[in-house]
């Protein structure tokens, strides 16, 4: 019993940050019908921005909240740079390729400047674990979930509530459209995969004083969040949310059950299978129509 | 008087195929203007063309005494040319209310208080709007759905209005009643641009039209003695199209 809700707890942590970041997919696919995929390293970049700004005396809620910022302007810059110039037509795909590139770079260059041995991020809330019915877990991974409740509610209000959550709404619905009301729907592209990068960088700083922060610490982390909005159906926020944690409590029992070893080779397959049964996604509607 | 719009040699390609051949066109000041043919002469592209949805492959368009040729539409819309669009494009997903104040995006910065008046205006124009300001837009009828975009189109408070095949899928009785709007609308000033395939209504209410054809203009002239042309009876009036 106290083993099942050491699996739930870490579970539902772990699983926050596969949903944070599915929901960065979610706000760049809808907005763009194309994704960044150094988005791993954005999440990277915020943990190890943090232990980088720290170095410097800054202290660490200052310095994550820099290493965000800083981690969404890099995510506007690719957007920019790599992802706008290679998606201007229908059905382009050449935006795979840059960012898939651009991830490497950043990466290689982080473990050159950063080097490539993990560093602890340092927080109060990962010092001392707390009992909870019997289970060891740090405040610190309580905080994720938390932290994905707020992060979701506020996303949902952005996008019904403020007018340029409506234009990226507009956006996301006919392009064609958006730019016949007046919407610059270059810029709004920009400010979602901006804003997708402020919800990957968090994830990063977030989880940094568990995992330790290091150059390598994205890529799995961004493939499973990419995997986790396709399986939930990458149009459905709430449903990415959802599976997000699911696959994170997955995780953890297959972990706790068989072996650390045997994680990822059956929590793919899983992913497999599903897509196999849902090929829109387990809570995906029909995608919209392409113009 | 120099024209609101003019359009001089306007080229629109996909790939190799030339879907607009070098038209010139032009709309006064207050005017209400026509563009008629058949399916695939043409005009819907050089709409989109004239509204900065797709880049014109050569020729020049000036709005208001300025080249805009190389703008795109939501440069377009700050100037003063509103596009409603072949179709509708309502954001289906999206409340009336949330849609005309869209209408009102590159407004609402500076101008919230006007967009707010418009929005009211547009209501009174289109009763039916207001009935259902809460609803999703997907789930209006077609006809509403139409009057929706236009409504959607005047809250960027435009000094040229082009709609783009009105009467598209729109039963007659839906069509009685968005003429006399329009008409009413260029009473006040508007000017407007209307492609239709129906050429029946579009000469009725238009000062003038412009026939296209396989990508060119044919010829045109004013509405009134166009009605009664040879030419357009036997090619658009005689036998009419279904929409």
């Amino acid at each position: 019993m106290e083993a099942v809700i050491q699996y739930l707890l870490t579970g539902l942590s772990v699983g926050s940050v596969y949903a944070m970041m599915g929901l960065g997919f979610y706000v760049m696919w809808s907005a763009a019908k194309a994704v960044n995929f150094t988005y791993g390293d954005i999440f990277m970049l915020g943990a190890v921005l943090t232990v980088v700004l720290m170095d410097i005396g800054i202290g660490l809620l200052p310095a994550a909240l820099l290493a965000i910022l800083a981690s969404a302007a890099g995510a506007a810059a690719i957007e920019r740079g790599f992802v706008r110039p290679f998606n201007r037509e229908a059905n382009a795909i050449g935006w795979m390729l840059t960012t898939i590139a651009v991830g490497t770079m950043l990466e290689s260059s982080t473990t050159a400047l950063f080097g490539s041995n993990p560093r602890m991020l340092p927080s109060p809330l990962a010092q001392e674990p707390i009992r909870l019915g019997g289970a060891g877990i740090y405040p610190q991974e309580l905080l994720l979930p938390a932290a994905l409740v707020v992060v979701t509610a506020a996303l949902e209000l952005f996008y019904r509530r403020t007018l340029l959550g409506r234009a990226m709404r507009a956006v996301a619905y006919n392009r064609t459209a958006a730019g016949l009301v007046g919407i610059d729907a270059d810029r709004i592209t920009l400010i979602a995969f901006a804003l997708a990068g402020v919800l990957g960088a968090l994830a990063g700083v977030l989880i940094g004083p568990v995992v330790q922060a290091s150059s390598t610490m994205g890529a799995i982390i961004g493939l499973k969040g990419f995997m986790v909005a396709i399986i939930a159906g990458i149009a459905n926020a709430r449903g990415v949310v959802i599976a997000g944690l699911l696959y994170g409590v997955t995780e953890k029992f297959i972990e706790g059950y068989l072996s650390t070893a045997a994680r990822d080779a059956i929590g793919f397959t899983l992913m497999v299978l599903l897509l196999l049964l849902f090929p829109q996604g387990l809570f995906g509607k029909k995608e919209f129509s392409k113009v | 008087m120099t024209a609101l719009l003019s359009v001089e040699g306007v080229r629109v390609s996909y790939g190799r195929i030339e879907a607009v051949r070098g038209v010139d066109l032009a709309v006064a000041p207050g005017e209400f203007v026509g563009v008629i043919g058949s399916n695939g002469a043409g005009k819907s592209s050089l709409m989109r063309a004239i509204a900065g949805v797709l880049k014109p492959a050569a020729g020049r368009v000036s709005f208001d005494g300025a080249e805009v040729t190389r703008l795109k539409s939501h440069q377009m819309v700050a100037k003063g040319l509103a596009m409603v669009p072949e179709g509708r494009m309502v954001f289906a997903d999206q409340t009336l209310r949330d849609n005309l104040l869209l209408g009102g995006f590159s407004r609402m910065r500076t101008d919230r208080a006007g967009v707010m008046r418009d929005l009211e205006r547009v209501l009174v124009l289109f009763p039916r709007l207001r009935e259902r300001l809460d609803q999703e837009a997907g789930t209006l009828s077609g006809g509403e759905q139409q009057m929706l975009a236009i409504a959607r189109g005047l809250i960027s408070k435009p000094r040229l209005l082009v709609i783009d095949e009105l009467s598209l899928g729109l039963a007659p009785l839906i069509l009685d009643m968005l003429f006399p709007v329009l008409s009413s609308l260029n009473r006040e000033g508007l000017s407007i641009l209307l492609v239709e395939q129906m050429a029946s209504y579009a000469l009725a209410v238009t000062d003038r039209t412009y026939v296209m054809e396989n990508g060119r203009v044919l010829f045109e002239g004013r509405s009134a003695d166009l009605a009664r042309d040879p030419r357009v009876l036997d090619a658009y009036l005689g036998r009419r199209r279904a929409a």
